[in-house]
């Protein structure tokens, strides 16, 4: 099956619950300016939710994009940058269709793109979703 | 253990001196817990109670608690604590939505505001730094537009609280909106003008970590599960609220018969299914909205199209509103409430009190005590209704003697007071004392004047105790008075605790923030504070007289629902003295000194001297 979410913005109350959970994975702490999905209230017409699509982007344009082949779709569908390859570029930012690429700017040194890893397979967001308007799609 | 979810800074902010500085909690403030705890102990420090509550010597301290920007879920409140210049009392008002989260991840417990600017101020918090800045552009506007106005000004990320003319103008019941939600109660949107500050806007980018985390993430597991729960029952209130918001309840209100209608001369009201939270999702275009990290979602955002043809939108009204600006009104138009309700948005004006002035405005327009021209002051008229509406947000004409507040309207225009449904001048909830009897004594024992949120509502109007009886109810209101402000140091939702059981709060603190507490310790923090707010009042220099129901209440509710149903004087004074005693004051409400040292608080009884 092929690996993404359903998303329905009709069903997302934007409780933010979803980004919450994905910086406390990914992070260790509630931190939703790092959250590797965004949701941007547009009242009062639905949200905007961005996050990696993984095999719902047709054409993963973000791979193509980056000079340095960071970027890399695994055997499970997995969309993933390595951090040790970007150069921070921001190409893969510019191209995706989903505005779901950002870049970690701190500041100091050298700054690195990132985005939704899936979790590995289980993807922390979702089962916060109590609405069902972020859905897992393939995957473990 | 990691770091705690507090982060210990309050950022002072003296408006006069155009300065701001990060300030240490003091240890002798901690075990106040944050949130309402942080702000009544602040400004029962350092405001005399008999401060102009509209003067730069008052402060407004707006906080958050330990569970504030974490995953705890219906933790999304920030609280505010002032001198209310609608009740003369200290008052502890709430908004939610997204503030209270956005202050924390600014890295700070909350703000104090003290002074006045000299000129018009927007202030902006960036992860706990402060700018002051010039708020001529916005003057004399909405908060809707304030608010965009700061958006486009700092940023679209930035949370922002504003006021709107009514705040600018002193209205005694202005509130302070944040994004549709509200600091509704008791006039600090008042407050917040008189220190000439039209809007906040607050950005964070920081992190919220708790003391333990695996024990933490277990509660919140916990606690998710039990909330799920509660919104997939088909009765339970919680569950009723997650599908078409607070006004879910209205079909059960009426048909108790405890449905202030008419100005509360009645106990039902007819129109009551056509402004009700089903009928508003059955009307129109509903989508649900949720604060920060909540499961519920009660907030309903409707899309309407207005009396004049134009399309709108608008997320409400609540229950309590339905009440005061619908069935109290005689109002059973949902385009009527939905625009009443937008012009106390626009003009920061809070729903309940507003509502409930023009309800006693239109009563005595009736009977002829009052009159405006232009506008035939009848109930259940559109124009007569948002015509009255502008001019107390405008205080122009009538508008001027209503932007008081109830009880003070009625005693400058020097006609009964009695049919004023007010406590302390602040305008009744949408609850009935005769058919409630412990929500009676709630309201007229609530610190901050006819307050709904620590009274006996659902197990009065459910039936699981009998509404009618007066037995236990003393009892009961001092014990959820208690319990409801040890809630507000976190700051939950007050429907948080329809489905959490008080044991889980204790065991929360200390997950977030180390700090072992045990529940008998956290309710009597809740109590300590009641206290302390008990002795500013004493000292503002109110009494046992300010804890009476009006003269309305004490004669037979009409109507075939509840048709007869009163609340007994003699009953009515027999459970105030027991209240009284239970919380170990004398037969004047003065709390005793060996009540006060069980508080640990015996020094704070100079605040009651007047």
């Amino acid at each position: 099956m092929p690996l993404g979410f359903d998303i329905d913005p009709n069903l997302c109350t934007e409780c933010l619950r979803c980004l919450a959970a994905c910086s406390l994975v990914k992070l260790g702490r509630v931190q939703l300016p790092l959250a590797r999905i965004r949701i941007q209230r547009q009242w009062p017409e639905l949200p905007g939710i961005q996050v990696c699509r993984f095999d719902d982007c047709p054409d993963q344009p973000c791979i193509d994009s980056c000079p340095v082949e960071a970027i890399s779709r695994s055997p499970q569908g997995f969309v993933l940058i390595d951090r040790d390859i970007c150069t921070g570029c921001r190409a893969c930012v510019e191209v995706c269709p989903y505005r779901a690429i950002w870049m970690e700017e701190d500041g100091n040194g050298p700054n690195f793109a990132y985005k939704c890893d899936y979790c590995g397979g289980s993807p922390a967001c979702v089962p916060e979703c109590v609405t069902g308007a972020l859905v897992q799609k393939g995957g473990a | 253990m990691g770091r705690g979810s507090m982060r210990d800074v309050l950022v002072r902010i003296d408006l006069g001196a155009g300065r701001a500085a990060p300030w240490t909690v003091p240890d002798e403030l901690k075990p106040y817990l944050g949130g309402m705890g942080y702000g009544t102990k602040i400004l029962a420090d350092e405001v005399p109670p008999r401060t102009d509550p509209l003067s730069p010597e008052n402060k407004l301290i707006l906080t958050v608690g330990p569970l504030t920007g974490t995953m705890a879920p219906m933790q999304p409140q920030s609280c505010i604590v002032t001198k209310s210049p609608l009740t003369n009392t200290i008052l502890n008002s709430y908004t939610g939505g997204f503030l209270g989260a956005e202050i924390r991840f600014a890295g700070i417990d909350g703000l104090v505001l003290e002074g006045a600017a000299s000129d018009w101020t927007l202030l902006l918090i960036e992860d706990g730094k402060v700018s002051f800045h010039s708020a001529e552009a916005v003057m004399g506007k909405s908060t809707a537009e304030t608010e965009s106005h700061m958006k486009e000004r700092f940023g679209p990320g930035v949370r922002t609280l504003s006021i709107g003319r009514a705040g600018e103008k002193a209205v005694a019941m202005a509130s302070i909106f944040s994004e549709t939600r509200a600091f509704g109660r008791g006039g600090a949107g008042a407050v917040l003008g008189s220190k000439r500050v039209k809007g906040i806007a607050v950005r964070g980018s920081g992190a919220v970590e708790v003391a333990q985390p695996e024990e933490f993430s277990g509660l919140v597991r916990e606690n998710m599960e039990l909330l799920k729960a509660a919104c997939a029952e088909e009765y339970n209130l919680v569950g009723m609220f997650s599908r078409v918001g607070t006004g879910a309840g209205m079909g059960l209100v009426n048909g108790r018969g405890a449905l202030a209608t008419r100005n509360h001369i009645f106990g039902s009201f007819d129109g009551g299914t056509g402004i009700d939270g089903y009928a508003y999702a059955d009307k129109f275009y509903t989508r649900a909205i949720a604060c920060y990290g909540c499961p519920v979602h009660c907030g309903m955002l409707h899309k309407f199209t207005r009396r004049d043809g134009s399309s709108s939108w608008l997320r409400g009204p609540e229950y309590e509103t339905m009440f005061s600006l619908g069935s109290d009104l005689l109002n059973g138009d949902p385009v009527v409430l939905a625009e009443a309700n937008q012009i106390c948005e626009e003009y920061g004006m809070d729903t309940l009190t507003t509502g409930v002035t023009l309800a006693w405005a239109l009563e005595m327009g009736e009977s002829g005590a009052l009159k405006e021209p232009g506008l035939d002051l009848k109930f259940a008229d559109p124009e007569a209704i948002l015509g009255l509406l502008r001019k107390v947000g405008e205080r122009e004409g009538i508008g001027d003697l209503l932007a008081r507040g109830p009880k003070r309207a009625a005693e400058s225009a020097g006609v009964d007071a009695g049919r004023a449904m007010q406590i302390k001048n602040s305008g009744f909830a949408a609850w009935m004392p005769r058919r409630m009897k412990g929500t009676g004594l709630a309201f007229a024992t609530s610190n901050r004047g006819a307050c709904h949120k620590r009274a006996p509502i659902g197990a009065e109007i459910t039936g699981q105790i009998d509404m009618d009886a007066y037995e236990g109810k003393a009892a009961l209101v001092k014990e959820i008075q208690d319990r409801v402000n040890a809630i507000f140091t976190l700051v939950s939702c007050r429907f948080h605790e329809f489905v959490t059981p008080q044991e889980a709060y204790p065991r929360f603190v200390t997950a977030a923030t180390g700090r072992e507490i045990s529940l008998q310790e956290f309710l009597r923090v809740g109590e300590r504070i009641w206290n302390l707010e008990r002795l500013f009042n004493l000292g503002a220099g109110l009494s046992r007289a300010d804890d009476q129901l009006p003269e309305r209440c004490f004669e037979p509710i009409r109507g075939e629902a509840s048709e007869g149903a009163v609340m007994d004087r003699g009953e009515f004074g027999r459970m105030l003295d027991e209240y009284y005693q239970l919380r170990g004051w004398d037969e004047d409400g003065i709390p005793g000194r060996r009540k006060l040292e069980e508080l640990g608080i015996p020094e704070y009884i100079a605040l009651a001297k007047r």
